[in-house]
């Protein structure tokens, strides 16, 4: 009698035959397989029964602040993007009136203004700021000027568009060298 | 009150909650350690790489199906984990006097035994990497041999006449 191969053992014992009953039949009259089946089983017990080693330290905490920390930036880095699309569209919004006015001017002129002609309207224009900056009353809200209101409005604003823009900015780079 | 179900865990989880991703950790640890030691042979490396497995199975838990148990997945990770580790790096593993010295073993555990499980332990870490890393998917993650062959990348035939080799290796450093 042919005595079963140990591959034909190993696959039986890990339910990888089709043909199961055979190998049965087989173990059923040879007491050789038999023992060599049961030498098998032993060492698969003995394997599978290794107790499990306990940890030295909790990995419940290291994880969540790893976790806390790589989503932290993503939230913070989007906030950014959002805030500095919508301050860039509420500069849009506020200068557009302004630049159409400038552009409304320029297109006029046919010859482009020599430095001297730029430079001194850039000074008539910046006089006429701290002149309307020097006529800014204390805000007492009936009497404030739609004009002194916007424009003061109008700076503000642009200063804080650019401040969160650069900061911004300054966070994506910071992430981008990290990364 | 009774404790949460791993996939309410995994739910909250999902939403932003990691206090309950800790209690999943806290579940899990130290079953995820052993299949890294079991592997690994190095108990500060299998802390490491027990915790870069729940680091990596966060990110990848909008893809977990809720129908299936998070126990046997996260094992299966944490093995994959390890085995990319062990590959990436060929390390040669031996045996230190700190298995020898293990006391973190159950101490109900008589003499006798804890000497047994320290040969097993040996006998397992003496495997080369390919006949350990099918033990560990056949006997403790419980794969079958077409899911081995498909983890390990390897053919049907090569699953076979590994856990072939490796049983009757251990089989002979065990007698």
């Amino acid at each position: 009698m042919n005595h079963l191969s140990d591959e034909l053992l190993n696959e039986y014992l890990d339910n990888a035959l089709s043909n199961r009953a055979s190998v049965e039949e087989h173990l059923a009259q040879c007491m050789d397989c038999a023992a060599r089946l049961t030498a098998l089983q032993t060492l698969f017990a003995e394997i599978e029964s290794l107790p499990e080693v306990t940890l030295s330290r909790d990995l419940a905490a290291p994880v969540m602040l790893k976790i806390k920390g790589a989503s932290l930036s993503p939230r913070w880095l989007t906030l950014t993007i959002v805030l500095q699309t919508a301050l860039a569209l509420i500069a849009i919004i506020i200068t557009a009136p302004l630049v159409k006015q400038f552009a409304a001017s320029s297109v006029s002129v046919l010859q482009p203004p020599s430095l001297t002609e730029v430079f001194i309207r850039l000074q008539s224009q910046w006089v006429l700021w701290l002149d309307m900056l020097s006529q800014l009353r204390m805000p007492v809200m009936p009497e404030i000027p739609i004009i002194e209101v916007s424009s003061l409005y109008f700076l503000l604003t642009l200063a804080g568009v650019s401040m969160v823009w650069l900061v911004g900015n300054g966070l994506l780079l910071r992430n981008q060298i990290k990364q | 009150m009774d404790a949460p179900l791993d996939r309410e865990l995994i739910l909250r989880a999902r939403r932003g909650d990691h206090e309950a991703y800790g209690e999943l950790v806290m579940r899990h640890q130290t079953s995820v350690f052993n299949v890294c030691y079991r592997i690994l042979q190095e108990r500060s490396e299998a802390e490491d790489m027990a915790q870069e497995t729940f680091i990596r199975a966060h990110s990848r838990l909008e893809s977990f199906d809720l129908e299936r148990a998070f126990g046997p997945w996260i094992r299966r990770v944490a093995a994959n984990v390890c085995l990319n580790q062990l590959e990436s790096h060929r390390i040669t593993v031996e045996l230190d006097d700190e298995h020898d010295a293990d006391e973190n073993q159950r101490p109900e555990a008589t003499y006798e035994a804890r000497e047994r499980n320290e040969q097993i332990r040996r006998a397992l870490a003496s495997l080369p990497l390919n006949y350990r890393a099918v033990i560990e998917l056949r006997h403790y993650q419980e794969m079958s041999y077409d899911e081995i062959a498909l983890e390990l990348k390897i053919p049907l035939s090569d699953v076979k006449s590994n856990l072939f080799r490796a049983r009757k290796l251990l089989a002979e450093k065990l007698k």
